[in-house]
């Protein structure tokens, strides 16, 4: 009886060491935007999603519905009230599908307002870095990253 | 004394007598056996020889016409089975039949190989218990990697594929592709437009097979992340990844060029029971035409495929919170 116990302990030990005991990591946490006030993505939609291999980025380009409109006209009249936020990650290995390359850690949040000023639009642009979010302060290449971002071509999203 | 020296002959006539029958059984069940044929070889999967010698060792039994069946798979209800694994195998993934499928997807399968190796899910781990020789160790596994990397080239597109782009994308400016009646699949799930406006939960490179991706949730998939209850996702949870190809542009970015397909993951345990509780359908084309035609059965190409993930509700994407 007593061998008959122990082979049963044993099977069990067996089973749970064959049973996947791997932990499950359900989020991609590594990639997980901060929340904070200084910028916000509900209610925007997707403009386009690019990568740089070079760099080993990723990013995403979100828009208010004002900023898709002019983003699908190629951005040839800015617009008042419009949002663009470009998010940016570098990339990490698909823990899940080797062959595919997910976002890692945020580097970037670019945002780009306008706004009516007078008879002309202002264009406002802040570029948010690192999950803390710090704000960069040197403004010099901004109206290079606005071009840049405006520039972009919506994905085909039928 | 009489007694007991009595008693034991008789209990053992019992026992022997029902041994007796149970082998007669067994021996009768021997040949109710399923015909597993070895049909003529078409094409055989080309590959560099030691990537091919890997794949010959531990998959040939079950994707290939030249399966080995050894004694002890012969034994019946073992053989019975090997027997239904062979068919199955050989049906989705066949590598004797090689030439029968395009380039293109001859290098998805082999991808979807080594993911299967890697997530564990084949050869099957019930015929590597007793079929030994046909493990795939990690020096192994590292060959058919490698081999994979090496096909994975990446270069700025040509004007050719330029061209298509900016072709569909006019179309679609234009708003030429709007489509007034929602194509349907064979398993009745319809083409949701509405996935655009829903929230993109992650994104993908897949250098693969070249294609850029977004994973969208809908509302109830997004309520769920945000409230941490996605194990395992709520009913009518539904996700939608859409597939473009890369143009990569000569300053080395990337971006999303053609719009190959949508799919879509639909989250109901008891209408999808049969196919792990999701209904599976995927659109390809601005055109919408549903994948499959009107083979029902190609869906389990899907559930084959995110089988492995059974551990995260079938679901690859780890979505990023915010
Ligand atoms: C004992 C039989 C057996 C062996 C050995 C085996 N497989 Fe399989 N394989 C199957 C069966 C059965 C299926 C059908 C799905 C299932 O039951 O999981 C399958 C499905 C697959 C699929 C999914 C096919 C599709 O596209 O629908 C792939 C890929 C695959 N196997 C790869 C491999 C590779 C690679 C090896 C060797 C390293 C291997 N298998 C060894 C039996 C086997
Ligand atoms: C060869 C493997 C493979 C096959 C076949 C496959 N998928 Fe997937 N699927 C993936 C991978 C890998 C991902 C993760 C995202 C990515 O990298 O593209 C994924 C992701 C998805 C997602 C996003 C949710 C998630 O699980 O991450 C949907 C929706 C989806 N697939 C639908 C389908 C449908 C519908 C089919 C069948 C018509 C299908 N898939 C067939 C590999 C596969």
């Amino acid at each position: 009886m007593k061998a008959l116990y122990s082979l049963f302990a044993v099977c069990s030990l067996m089973f749970a060491a064959c049973s996947d005991n791997k932990p499950v990591e359900l989020y991609n946490t590594k990639a997980a935007l901060p929340s904070s006030p200084k910028y916000n993505l509900d209610g925007l939609k997707v403009i386009t999603s690019f990568v740089n291999k070079t760099k080993g980025t990723a990013s995403t380009l979100y828009g208010n519905d004002q900023a898709l409109k002019s983003a699908i006209d190629g951005n040839k009249t800015v617009g008042t009230n419009e949002v663009f936020t470009l998010v940016t990650w570098k990339q990490q290995d698909d823990d899940h599908w080797f062959g595919a390359k997910i976002p890692s850690d945020i580097e970037s949040v670019e945002v780009i307002k306008t706004t009516s000023s007078g008879n002309s639009v202002a264009v406002n642009y802040q570029q948010l870095n690192g999950k803390s979010l710090d704000l960069k302060a040197d403004t010099s290449g901004q109206s290079e990253r606005i071009k840049y971002i405006l520039g972009q071509k919506p994905s085909v999203l039928p | 004394m009489a007694m007991k020296t009595n008693r034991k002959p008789l209990y053992r006539r019992k026992a022997f007598l029902i041994i007796l029958i149970l082998f007669a059984g067994f021996l009768c069940i021997q040949f109710m056996r399923p015909d597993v044929p070895n049909p003529p070889v078409t094409g055989d999967l080309e590959a560099p020889a030691d990537v091919k010698a890997v794949i010959q060792r531990a998959c040939y039994d079950c994707h290939s016409n030249n399966t080995n069946l050894r004694w002890y798979d012969k034994i019946v209800p073992i053989y019975w089975g090997v027997a239904s694994h062979i068919k199955q195998g050989r049906a989705d993934l066949n590598f004797s039949e090689w030439n029968r499928l395009a380039p293109a997807d001859q290098k998805g399968k082999l991808w979807e190989s080594v993911n299967q190796i890697i997530a564990g899910a084949m050869p099957l781990p019930g015929y590597t218990a007793v079929h030994t020789g046909a493990k795939v160790s990690a020096a192994d596994l590292a060959v058919l990697k490698n081999y994979l990397a090496s096909m994975v080239h990446s270069k700025p597109a040509d004007t050719a594929v330029i061209n298509a782009a900016d072709r569909q994308y006019q179309h679609w400016q234009k708003n030429k592709t709007a489509i007034s009646k929602l194509p349907t699949a064979a398993n009745g799930i319809s083409y949701i437009p509405d996935y655009k406006n829903w929230q993109p939960i992650s994104t993908t490179e897949r250098f693969d097979n070249n294609t850029l991706r977004v994973i969208f949730g809908n509302d109830i998939a997004v309520k769920a992340i945000k409230e941490n209850k996605i194990h395992p996702w709520p009913n009518g949870a539904i996700f939608a990844k859409v597939a473009w190809a890369q143009l990569q542009d000569k300053d080395g970015t990337t971006h999303t060029g053609e719009f190959k397909q949508v799919e879509y993951m639909i989250k109901d345990d008891k209408k999808y029971a049969s196919t792990f509780g999701w209904g599976w359908a995927r659109f390809k084309t601005p055109k919408m035409v549903p994948y499959g035609g009107a083979n029902v059965m190609f869906t389990t190409e899907c559930t084959n495929c995110h089988k492995p993930m059974a551990a995260e509700d079938f679901v690859f994407t780890q979505p990023i919170k915010h």
